[in-house]
Order: C-alpha cells, then sequence, then structure tokens
C-alpha cells in the first residue's frame, strides 16, 4: 500500500529540509563552486594558458591511454575469475573470493609500493633469489605499461562484483532446457551466458575506466619517477609550485577529468540502453557448469593469478621493509626490524597518521551513519521526483575523482567561511567533510537495501498505537537494519581509512593520513618505513575485512561485496 | 536505542580524538623524516614544555603548501627549517619573516646567517656525485657523467621538487666550461631529473640507475649501513645549501620559535645533525664519519642575491631541458 504510507503525516518536518540542506552543502555547493572557478578561468582569459600548456595534452593523453589498458586488464582477470567462481564448481569458492577481492581494498601507492618491491634490480626479494636484473636496468613498471598493469590488478574486483551480480540472476531453466537440447557447454555459454552477462561486464568496465581515470596513487609512485603524468597528478604538481594562478588552472584540470570520468559513464550508458535484458525464470544460477577435469587447470591458474597480485607482492614489501639499507640483499644475517621500530616507537608521524586517519575514518563512518538513517528513511518513503533527484545528487561526489572532490573543497573552504570567519582549510575538518561528500553513497547503498526489506507495515502499527517518530524509529526502524548499518560503518572506515587522494591535497601539519604518509616517506627516500608502515595497513585491512566476514551471517544479501 | 547512543558516544569520541593543533609549534621541514624526528626530539628533550608538530616535504612543495596557506588566510607553520638560503631571502623580502637576533650567531660565520637576524644557516650539505659499486666507470669530474659509459645510467633531482637541487643547477650554471650546455649534454646522454635527492638515493642504490647527483649525507649514511654506494666530491667542486632555520612572522608562538632557532645552533643541536651525518655550520665543530677533512672539499661559490633574480628563468630553463617535471 505505498498510496497509503506515503502520505508520512507524522514524519517531522525539518526532516526532509534537512536532508536536501545536507545534501546541498556536501554536493551541490562544492562542484557548482567549482565549475564557477573554471568558468571564471575561461572568462578571464587564463585559460588560454591552461589549454597551450602542452603537459596539459600529454597528462590528458596519459591518462587516456593508461586507463584504457587498465581497463582492458582489469576485464580479462575480472571476468575470468566471475565466469569461474559463478558458473562452474571449482573448489574454495568462498576463500578465493575474499582474497581476489582484497587488492581493491588496499590502498594503491601500497600496491604501487609492493609491485616495485618486486620487480626491477631493486628487488629484495629478486635479490635474495639472486634472480635480479642488471645494473641499469630500468624498471618495468616506471611506465604506461606498469601503471595499466596496476590499474588492472586494483580494478580487476571491481569488474569481478559487477559481473557477479548479473551471473547471480542468471536464468536456471535457460541452460537446462539448452542441455537438454543437447548443446555444448561451450554454445551454452556463448550464446545464452555471455549475452545475458554483457550488462554486467559493461558496467564493470565503466566502474573500472572511471576509478582508473580518478587514481593517485599509482601514477605518483610509478608515474612521476619517468615523467608520466596523469591529470591526477599533474594537479598533485601543480599544487606543489603553488602561484597565484593555480587555483585557476587546477578548476580547469579538475573539470577536465570530470568531463572524461562522465563521458565514460554515459558511453556505458549508451550500450546498455535499447537492449532489453529482461529475462523469466529461476535465478540462482550456482554451478551451472562441471569443470570436471578442467578443474585441474581452472583452480591452479586462479591460485597462480592470486598468488602474483597478492603474496608476492606482499612478501616484496616484507622484505622492504627488513632490508637494513638499499641495495643490501636480504638474508638472515642483514634482516632488521628498524624500520618497524623506527616507525612504531619513534616516528610521531605514525601516530599521528593513525590517529587522524582512525578518527577520520571513524568520524565519516559513524557521522554519515547518522545520516544515511534518516536519509535512507526519507528516500524510501517519499520515492518521488525531488527525493530521485536528492539520491541521484548523493552519488555524484563517489562517482568524480576524489581529487575533483579535493579541489572543490578547498576552493569553498580557502577563504575563511564568512560570519562564523574561521578557517576550515588547512585543518583536519576540510578532511573529514570531503570524505563525507565523497562516501555519503557508500555508506547509504546498504542501509537503502535494508530499508527496501523493511515491511512498512511494521512501523504503521507503532505509528497507530501512537508512537512518535524517534520512538519508531530506534524501537522498530534501527535495530531491523543494523545488520546493514554495521556493514556500511565498516565499508566506509575501510576506504577512508585507506584513503590517500582526497587528503594528498588537504593535509597539512598534523592532519597527515596513513595515506599520506606512506606517500611522503616513500617521496622522501624512506622506502623501507614506508614499505614497514605499509605491512601494517594491509594487516588492518584484512583485520577488518574478515571482521566483515564474520558479520556476513546476519546480513542482507550484497552488502559484504564479496560474498555471495 | 543503546546502538545509536553507543553510536554517538563513539562518534562524539573520535571527533574529540582529533589533534585540533595541540602542538605549541610547528615546523616545516625538508629534512627527511628521521633526521627531522630526532631534531624535534632533541629540541623537547632540551625544552620539555614545548611540543613541536612538524611537516616535512622537499622545500619547494612546503614553500607551495606554505604560499597556499598564506593565501586561504591561515598559514600553520611557525618555523621553517629548509634547503637553501635563497629561498629564505625570497620570504624576507617579501615580509614574512621574524627578524630575531640568536646570542649563538656570535659562533658563525657572518656569510652563514643574516645581518638582519631573520635567518640562520644550521649545516652544510654539499651536493656531488654517488655510484653504485657495481658501476663499471668510477667518476671523478662532473664531466664524466656525460661519457658513453653513462649512457642512460644517470639520475638527479629535479629543481621544482627540491631546493638543494635547483642550487645546485644554478651553481653549475655559472661554472666555466659546465653551464646549461653540460645539462644539454647530460640529457642527451639520457640523464633523467625527477623527485628530490631522497629518489636519487634509491634509484642508485638499488642499480636502477649507476650515476646520481645528490646530497652528501644520504649516500654516505647509506653506505655506512651497508648499501653498495660511493659518494665523490668531483674536482670541479661541489656545490652547497645550508639548511637555513626561519621564523615566520605570522607565528602566534614566537617565543617558543626562538628557543628552538637557538637549540639548533647551540653546540648541543649541532652535534644532533653531526651524528645524523651532517656537517655542522657551527665553528669549531667535527666532520661526521666518512667525509674528507673539511679543507679539502672545494665549494662552487654561488651569488645568492642573482641566484634569487634568476630563479624563475632558471627553473624554465631546466624544464625546457628535462620537461614539465
Amino acid at each position: 500500500m505505498p498510496g497509503y504510507v506515503r502520505s508520512g503525516n507524522s514524519q517531522p518536518a525539518w526532516l526532509f529540509p534537512f536532508i536536501v540542506i545536507t545534501v546541498f552543502v556536501l554536493s551541490v555547493l562544492p562542484l557548482a563552486r567549482l565549475a564557477m572557478a573554471g568558468i571564471a578561468a575561461f572568462a578571464s582569459g587564463g585559460v588560454i594558458d591552461v589549454f597551450a600548456d602542452p603537459a596539459l595534452w600529454q597528462a590528458t593523453y596519459y591518462t587516456l591511454v593508461t586507463s584504457v589498458l587498465g581497463t582492458i586488464v582489469s576485464l580479462l582477470i575480472g571476468c575470468l575469475f566471475a565466469f569461474l567462481l559463478t558458473l562452474t564448481d571449482i573448489p574454495a569458492k568462498g576463500v578465493l573470493s575474499f582474497f581476489f577481492v582484497l587488492p581493491m581494498m588496499i590502498p594503491p601507492q601500497v600496491t604501487a609500493l609492493a609491485w616495485v618491491q618486486m620487480s626491477g634490480p631493486s628487488s629484495p626479494l629478486l635479490k635474495a633469489l639472486a634472480i635480479a636484473p642488471p645494473l641499469g636496468a630500468p624498471q618495468p613498471l616506471y611506465s604506461v605499461g606498469g601503471i595499466a598493469l596496476l590499474y588492472g590488478v586494483q580494478h580487476a574486483p571491481l569488474v569481478y562484483l559487477a559481473l557477479r551480480a548479473g551471473l547471480m540472476t542468471l536464468p536456471r531453466d535457460g541452460v537446462e532446457a539448452a542441455r537438454l537440447s543437447g548443446a555444448s557447454s561451450l554454445r551454452v555459454f556463448r550464446d545464452i551466458i555471455l549475452p545475458l552477462s554483457l550488462p554486467g561486464i559493461i558496467a564493470g568496465a565503466a566502474i573500472s575506466f572511471v576509478s582508473c581515470t580518478g587514481n593517485f596513487g599509482i601514477p605518483a609512485i610509478l608515474g612521476i619517477p619517468a615523467s608520466i603524468f596523469t591529470l591526477p597528478t599533474l594537479i598533485f604538481t601543480k599544487f606543489s609550485a603553488f602561484t597565484s594562478r593555480t587555483f585557476g588552472d587546477v578548476a580547469v584540470l579538475s573539470a577536465i577529468i570530470a568531463l572524461i570520468s562522465v563521458a565514460g559513464l554515459m558511453i556505458q550508458d549508451r550500450a546498455l540502453r535499447g537492449r532489453d535484458y529482461r529475462v523469466i525464470g529461476l535465478s540462482g544460477a550456482s554451478a551451472a557448469f562441471e569443470l570436471g577435469p578442467w578443474r585441474f587447470l581452472a583452480a591452479p591458474l586462479l591460485w597462480a593469478i592470486l598468488f602474483f597480485m597478492l603474496a608476492a607482492p606482499f612478501f616484496a614489501l616484507v622484505a622492504g621493509a627488513l632490508v637494513p639499507a638499499y641495495g643490501v640483499p636480504l638474508t638472515f644475517k642483514t634482516m632488521s626490524l628498524h624500520a618497524f621500530e623506527e616507525i612504531l616507537f619513534r616516528q610521531a608521524v605514525t601516530r599521528t597518521a593513525f590517529i587522524n586517519s582512525l578518527s577520520l575514518a571513524g568520524g565519516a563512518a559513524l557521522g554519515l551513519l547518522l545520516l544515511t538513517v534518516l536519509a535512507a528513511y526519507e528516500l524510501t518513503r517519499r520515492r518521488d521526483t525531488v527525493s530521485r533527484i536528492v539520491a541521484s545528487l548523493i552519488e555524484i561526489p563517489y562517482s568524480l575523482p576524489g581529487i575533483v572532490v579535493a579541489v572543490a573543497f578547498i576552493l569553498v573552504f580557502a577563504a575563511p567561511i564568512p560570519v562564523l570567519n574561521v578557517s576550515l582549510y588547512g585543518t583536519i575538518w576540510i578532511i573529514l567533510i570531503a570524505y563525507f561528500s565523497s562516501f555519503f553513497a557508500v555508506s547509504l547503498k546498504p542501509v537503502v537495501s535494508a530499508f527496501h526489506q523493511l515491511d512498512p507495515a511494521l512501523e504503521e502499527a507503532a505509528r497507530l498505537s501512537g508512537a512518535g517518530f524517534f520512538r519508531r524509529l530506534f524501537d522498530i526502524v534501527v535495530p531491523l537494519i543494523a545488520p546493514a548499518a554495521g556493514a556500511s560503518v565498516i565499508l566506509v572506515f575501510l576506504i577512508a581509512c585507506n584513503e590517500l587522494t582526497i587528503s594528498a591535497l588537504l593535509w597539512s601539519a598534523g592532519t597527515q593520513t596513513l595515506g599520506v604518509a606512506i606517500y611522503n616517506l616513500d617521496d622522501s627516500g624512506s622506502s623501507d618505513l614506508a614499505s614497514a608502515l605499509s605491512v601494517l595497513i594491509v594487516l588492518m585491512v584484512i583485520a577488518m575485512m574478515l571482521l566483515l566476514e564474520l558479520l556476513a551471517k546476519r546480513l542482507p544479501k550484497g552488502v559484504v561485496p564479496w560474498r555471495s | 536505542m543503546k546502538t545509536i547512543v553507543s553510536a554517538a558516544a563513539l562518534l562524539a569520541a573520535s571527533l574529540l580524538a582529533v589533534p585540533a593543533f595541540a602542538a605549541n609549534l610547528v615546523l616545516y621541514t625538508s629534512q627527511p623524516n628521521e633526521d627531522a624526528q630526532a631534531t624535534v626530539d632533541g629540541f623537547m628533550a632540551a625544552n620539555p614544555d614545548i611540543k613541536v608538530d612538524w611537516v616535512r616535504d622537499g622545500t619547494p612543495k612546503i614553500i607551495a603548501k606554505l604560499q597556499a596557506e598564506i593565501q586561504a588566510g591561515n598559514p600553520v607553520a611557525d618555523l621553517l627549517l629548509i634547503a637553501d638560503m635563497v629561498t629564505l631571502e625570497r620570504l624576507k623580502e617579501e615580509r614574512k619573516l621574524l627578524a630575531y637576533k640568536s646570542p649563538e650567531a656570535a659562533q658563525y660565520d657572518a656569510r652563514l646567517y643574516d645581518a638582519d637576524g631573520y635567518y640562520y644557516s644550521t649545516k652544510l650539505i654539499t651536493t656531488g656525485i654517488m655510484y653504485n659499486t657495481s658501476a663499471a666507470m668510477k667518476p671523478t669530474s662532473w664531466k664524466d657523467l656525460t661519457k658513453p659509459e653513462a649512457k642512460g645510467l644517470v639520475t638527479m633531482p629535479s629543481p621544482l621538487a627540491s631546493g638543494a637541487a635547483l642550487i645546485h643547477a644554478q651553481t653549475l650554471a655559472a661554472v666555466p666550461g659546465l653551464g646549461w650546455d653540460y645539462y644539454k649534454a647530460l640529457a642527451e646522454n639520457g640523464a633523467i631529473a625527477a623527485g628530490g635527492n631522497g629518489a636519487v638515493l634509491k634509484s642508485v642504490a638499488l642499480g636502477e640507475k649507476a650515476y646520481g647527483m645528490v646530497v652528501d649525507y644520504l649516500p654516505i649514511r647509506e653506505k655506512a649501513k651497508g648499501a653498495p654506494v660511493e659518494f665523490v666530491f668531483p674536482s670541479e667542486g661541489v656545490s652547497a645549501v645550508t639548511e637555513p632555520v626561519g621564523i615566520l612572522a605570522s607565528s602566534k608562538n614566537a617565543e617558543a620559535a626562538k628557543k628552538f632557532v637557538d637549540y639548533v645552533l647551540s653546540e648541543k643541536g649541532q652535534e644532533g645533525f653531526l651524528k645524523l651525518g651532517y656537517i655542522p655550520a657551527r665553528n669549531g665543530m667535527k666532520l661526521p664519519e666518512g667525509f674528507p677533512a673539511r679543507d679539502t672539499i672545494k665549494v662552487l661559490p654561488i651569488k645568492a642575491a642573482e641566484a634569487l633574480k634568476n630563479t624563475d628563468q632558471d627553473l624554465k630553463t631546466f624544464s625546457g631541458i628535462y620537461g614539465s617535471n
């Protein structure tokens, strides 16, 4: 009875305006300010200098090339895992899935650092095995190919998750009917499964492409030493050589990244339009194919890929943290815990970074939860045009690269806030607000899906018995959505803890985040310390993912990304 | 209800845990992390009532951050301890610095500090050549790096990322027989310029490149730890920066900042730098292990005022040769 429920006459009058104002501050205001700065740069003619700068076109070119190649790599790996883990009877699916999603949760600069440690003449690991390339051999990862490869590894889980969501709803009877008519497995795959999984593949490709264009950690570590600048790293370097024109320049550069992202999403939209993928029948095509003897090939292949994606770089990272000095081969005799000691007990910046990242992540996760419970309640109850617009406004900052969000918030808060006369720029609060903006959508999704599963009758009954809004919220709604809320908190916490791109532009004295600390340590030549800190962070990520795994049984389907 | 209350309590706690500038002093420095921490630790041990928070980045980046903060009306730093006098001279001319006459100055060569007390040199950091011990050639002169043996094997810090690298380029550019033509010849020989001195150290020690232009203390220290590197003072001479300290005019803690200046110039503070492997600027101090006698190190001259005037043009010339980084 949606019509009956919709009236919402006993809901507080402030609720919807409150949400609209919040979304205005978090999405509309910063993006409008960014657009204005861009337009102002156009109007003042300064934009001609920006566009005449060959560095801009070079960076745009590198951004596009690395992103397209990276998307292809992530499609190859992501599709392979999605098809094998969803459709076949390959053993140890849960474990494979857990490990395969792991790279997505690891900060990109840690991924980059680990791979650098793993390859090239530098690798302590290869040196220990005495198979390191000769002196002066170029580090192969400092190249367009290297950046694209790591984009692929980092974003393959996104393709995997998008495609798997589609594969889960494949009609089982279609496959069975084809089988009964004598179609071979290959035929079934080509004629039934592949066409129906196209939307998932396209969606995965689009998400991967957009994430590639906005990635900062990987091109910062792999690109800058080889003078390969993508748009996000170019913005970062522009800030590193601040002039009076910097704000205008980066506004224009951000606008270009935003345009590329939007173009990527529009191509996806275009590709999906005009096709009808509706299917009838029972879904849940678990193990449609029996691998038979092929499993002896498929399972080792997946484990080997995981080994190269995760285990080898991780051990390289550990080795990099244990060597006493650069270029010393790692042996039991040379091994030293100096880097861990320095990071844990001497460097004030580690403690500051841990406190900052954990409080920012905790503040963002819990603060957003309060917002999302109210927003999800209102958005699922109202279902009118205005609330649809509000819902899509919440999505926009999340789909834009972090560097664009950071620039937008710098523009809004660079000058002291009028009336209050408080400066947020250079404080931790500007990072927190930018996190709120960027991760609102992440926090909202699990809560909204829980609200959709909620029977409105329960709340109606309470309302008829005279329970007020907060009473209903706390006694009925919140307990029912609690598991999803928990998942929302952990997801935002995980993502915010590992964030680099936003804080790389917004940090200041005492407000370094973990991402910034790792980047700066590596940049100052202390890559042993950077590796040691990275090792600690990877362990922390795994611990939080395990926590989510333990919660998983009590959650609505689809909230924990790697579970079926 | 309970969940919400505890969630709200947690939120409040996490927000309160955010350190909203509990520090008394904020130092912006270009020293590597471990050195910056050691310097600050030494100061805090001598002045237990003052807490120092510090930020490390390359000199140009630190200055950019400061300029952005000044433009936003909220400069955070009280003190600068960065690579070169030229940068501080520029800030002095822009009236961003506070004059303070430190009593310790009497122990310093007059050329090493500003007569009005705007900044004081703390150490001598020279830039020479480091090489990986498995490299075929042992360079002794800057010109060796343009030889065919070094083709594609040379790296150097970019003046856009490092203050010392900028002074180094400006110094070599003024040497007869070297000049910008030398940098062009290096580029033609496949040399690259990217990142700061840390990146050069890493690249050469790890064998990605065989030769690098780099500040002295990094390879000398790494060699002592067992890294396969050597540092040479080339026959033409080395460039030098003096990592001066200065107080910002906008400092809200000028008294504490003055104590910091006195500390880094004091014998104790200078010994701290010596222990870290730097050549102290103070008269009568010893040299760290691994350095040749001080009078055998030939330091090439640089005219600070001229360098300051030409900085923008020099950066453009350099970028023109080595690309936009």
